[in-house]
């Protein structure tokens, strides 16, 4: 490898990196969600591709940013709406029943998109996609680094959320002990449903970002994201919000570094690789949520 | 007596009413199928309106003569196979059961295409193998050589490997300045694949320097890396055989990283609505052969018709409008009788009509068969330009 390699490699990571944030915030909303209810919303990144592309209604009308703002917003409203379609009145003591309810409204997202759009890729609007820094040998990306830094903005904003406000700390409370939050007049179905929403305005941000990265959205990224989601939760640690931070910009910089070194044919055989390494060695991911609920 | 008379004229009027309305009625049907639904639905919902459309011209000249004499009208039923194998072959079972089936295009997919024409019987008239006996007349699914699996499939695809060997002999011609060449593939889809080993191979052959290539894959959400390799081949021709998705994303890419190749080559299918959609400032300049443009009078009626019909007009559905109008003369000459009874008999007459073509007529012009059950389609070079694709050259 010479220097010129070596360059690019480093590059390849750090855009991985960079990009990797949108994995982080599809990554949260998976957490967030387990950890509450400890159960996975399989749908969870059909609704932010669909939160981005319904955020299209607005974008001959309206500036970038809010776009961006709408796309958030609207994956709340999508949030809200998977909560009261696949969990609320599902039995939650069975976990096939939401596993499956999740699983179809991923298709069912995904066939709207096709059928609103014919299948066809839409144009997304990108920021700062003239920005080009360069550091030494190196180049650092307007757009891409606007899209880390919103994703960070995102997830400090949640961690505010959590740790300095009654819905936070009713979210945590659920989270550890449901039946004692209900004994303190914490209503947990609000809570629950309250988490889809703060979920679905991070999936709505990472739908948003992930378009405005590629620079278009098409129906072929609900699969993709989902599977990089539930990499990233499970080897962050199931409901582990800084774990799923940590692992989203992991797996980015691990996918591209892969990509780099021994090419697309095997690029994913080596993040499923590390993924089992997970399962088998380290299970409860790098930042395992302490503590459980009753 | 004249109460007779009148009550008789009224009776004999009836009657023929009656069998003026029962010669309307009298239908064929042609089956199509392709990919209504999942990513590529554009393909099967173009395909049916440009079947639709050319259906109802063939029906406003005075529809069909059947075998019997008798005119009928041409129905289309078009089915869904979501890109997807196991459906194509599903549809096809299906199609091939129904007692008024005896010819259906499609599909749209190249993955739908190899095993739908391998449940077909390989050899006609071979008793010993079981597979189905019914013509199948493929309009988009374009990867080369598919029609060779089975003697009842036929196709109007475009031979992709000629065009992109008259279209790097052209560049080579009239761009001296062109002199490496670097390429770009999406390695998961088959068309993409195949086509790029084609496009490769002529650049080659032609006296191009093929300096390396870039691989991604269908539903790859960043191409950072592979067009930093781009970058680093300094090619003054980048050759991207992808489909729109991932053509956008790679054309997005190279303008943010600022690589600038001297010439931009795209694959066939993106040369469509969906890659100027996606990103046609990007995409200005990108040159791909295709065999549709609406360049003559025929060609820009038909674009009109599918059009008006809420599709648009390109190299594949092209291929479905000429196929329908192609049936009609084959049901003619074959004089199909389009009866329950006959059926059997009527597939093996369209099979045996089909295979005994030695011309077609197209939108551009004479479609050539060959002896493989393949077309030589003409074929022309277009260049996206402000957002529309214009004529480049029309190779003589």
């Amino acid at each position: 490898m010479n220097a010129t390699d070596l360059v690019d490699l480093v590059q390849s990571v750090v855009d991985g990196v960079m990009f990797g944030t949108t994995y982080a915030l599809i990554g949260i909303g998976f957490t967030l969600i387990f950890g509450v209810m400890h159960k996975i919303n399989l749908s969870y990144a059909a609704a932010s591709v669909g939160a981005a592309y319904l955020s299209l209604i607005l974008v001959k009308v309206a500036p970038t940013p809010l776009v961006y703002l709408a796309a958030a917003l609207l994956g709340g409203v999508l949030g809200a709406l998977i909560y009261y379609v696949c969990f609320r009145f599902l039995p939650l003591d069975k976990p096939l029943a939401t596993l499956m309810s999740t699983v179809g409204m991923l298709l069912l997202l995904e066939e709207i998109i096709v059928h609103a759009t014919d299948g066809m890729p839409q144009n997304y609007p990108a920021m700062f996609t003239g920005a080009v820094w360069d550091v030494g040998p190196f180049m650092i990306r307007g757009d891409l680094m606007f899209v880390f830094v919103l994703g960070c903005i995102a997830m400090v904003g949640l961690r505010l959320l959590l740790t300095h406000t009654r819905l936070g700390l009713a979210t945590r409370a659920v989270a550890q002990q449901p039946v004692a939050a209900r004994l303190c007049g914490m209503s947990v179905d609000r809570t629950n449903a309250s988490t889809f929403v703060i979920a679905g305005l991070l999936g709505g941000t990472a739908g948003a970002m992930t378009g405005a990265a590629i620079g278009m959205l098409s129906p072929l990224l609900t699969l993709p994201l989902t599977v990089k989601g539930l990499v990233v939760t499970v080897i962050g640690g199931l409901g582990s919000v800084p774990g799923a931070i940590v692992a989203g910009l992991l797996v980015g910089g691990l996918e591209n570094f892969f990509q780099f070194v021994r090419g697309v044919g095997e690029r994913d055989i080596y993040v499923m690789a590390l993924l089992f390494a997970f399962l088998v060695f380290r299970p409860g991911g790098l930042f395992a949520a302490p503590g459980g609920r009753d | 007596m004249p109460k007779l008379a009148l009550t008789s004229a009224i009776a004999l009027a009836a009657a023929l009413a009656c069998g003026s309305a029962a010669a309307q009625e009298r239908t064929v049907k042609i089956y199509g199928f392709g990919a209504k639904s999942g990513v590529v639905r554009i393909f099967g919902l173009n395909s049916e309106a440009a079947m639709k459309a050319a259906a109802e011209q063939v029906n406003k000249a005075g529809g069909v003569t059947l075998g019997d004499g008798t005119k009928a009208r041409i129905v289309i039923e078009y089915y869904d196979d979501r890109c997807n194998a196991e459906e194509g072959i599903n549809v096809m079972r299906r199609i091939a059961a129904q007692p008024d089936a005896f010819v259906a295009i499609g599909p749209t997919c190249s993955n739908v295409a190899e095993p739908v024409f391998g449940i077909l019987q390989k050899k006609a008239g071979d008793a010993s193998d079981s597979g189905l006996q019914f013509p199948l007349y493929t309009d988009v699914a374009a990867k080369g050589g598919l029609a060779s699996i089975s003697q009842w499939s036929f196709r109007n695809v475009p031979n992709e490997s000629a065009m992109y060997k008259s279209l790097f002999e052209w560049i080579k011609a009239t761009r001296p300045d062109i002199k490496t060449v670097w390429g770009g593939v999406e390695k998961d889809f088959a068309h993409s694949n195949a086509t790029f080993n084609a496009m490769k191979g002529h650049a080659e052959k032609t006296g191009f320097e093929v300096k390396g290539q870039s691989e991604w894959l269908l539903a790859d959400t960043s191409f950072a890396t592979q067009v930093r390799e781009m970058r680093r081949g300094e090619a003054d021709l980048v050759m991207v055989s992808a489909h729109p998705f991932t053509t956008c994303g790679v054309l997005k890419e190279m303008q943010r990283q600022g690589v600038k190749p001297k010439m931009l080559v795209g694959l066939t299918s993106s040369s469509s609505l969906e890659t100027l959609q996606g990103c046609a400032a990007q995409a200005e300049g990108i040159l791909i052969p295709t065999s549709f443009a609406p360049v003559n009078p025929d060609a820009k009626r038909a674009a009109d018709l599918v059009g008006a019909a809420g599709a648009s007009m390109d190299l594949h559905n092209a291929a479905a409008w000429e196929n329908v109008f192609t049936l009609k003369e084959q049901i003619e000459r074959a004089k199909i009788m389009a009866r329950p009874d006959t059926i059997q008999e009527d597939r093996r007459k369209m099979r045996e009509a089909l295979a005994s073509m030695r011309e077609t007529t197209g939108l551009l012009g004479k479609v050539v068969r060959t002896d493989d059950r393949e077309a030589d389609k003409p074929f022309l070079f277009v260049r996206a330009e402000k957002g529309a694709w214009t004529v480049a050259h029309t190779p003589k």
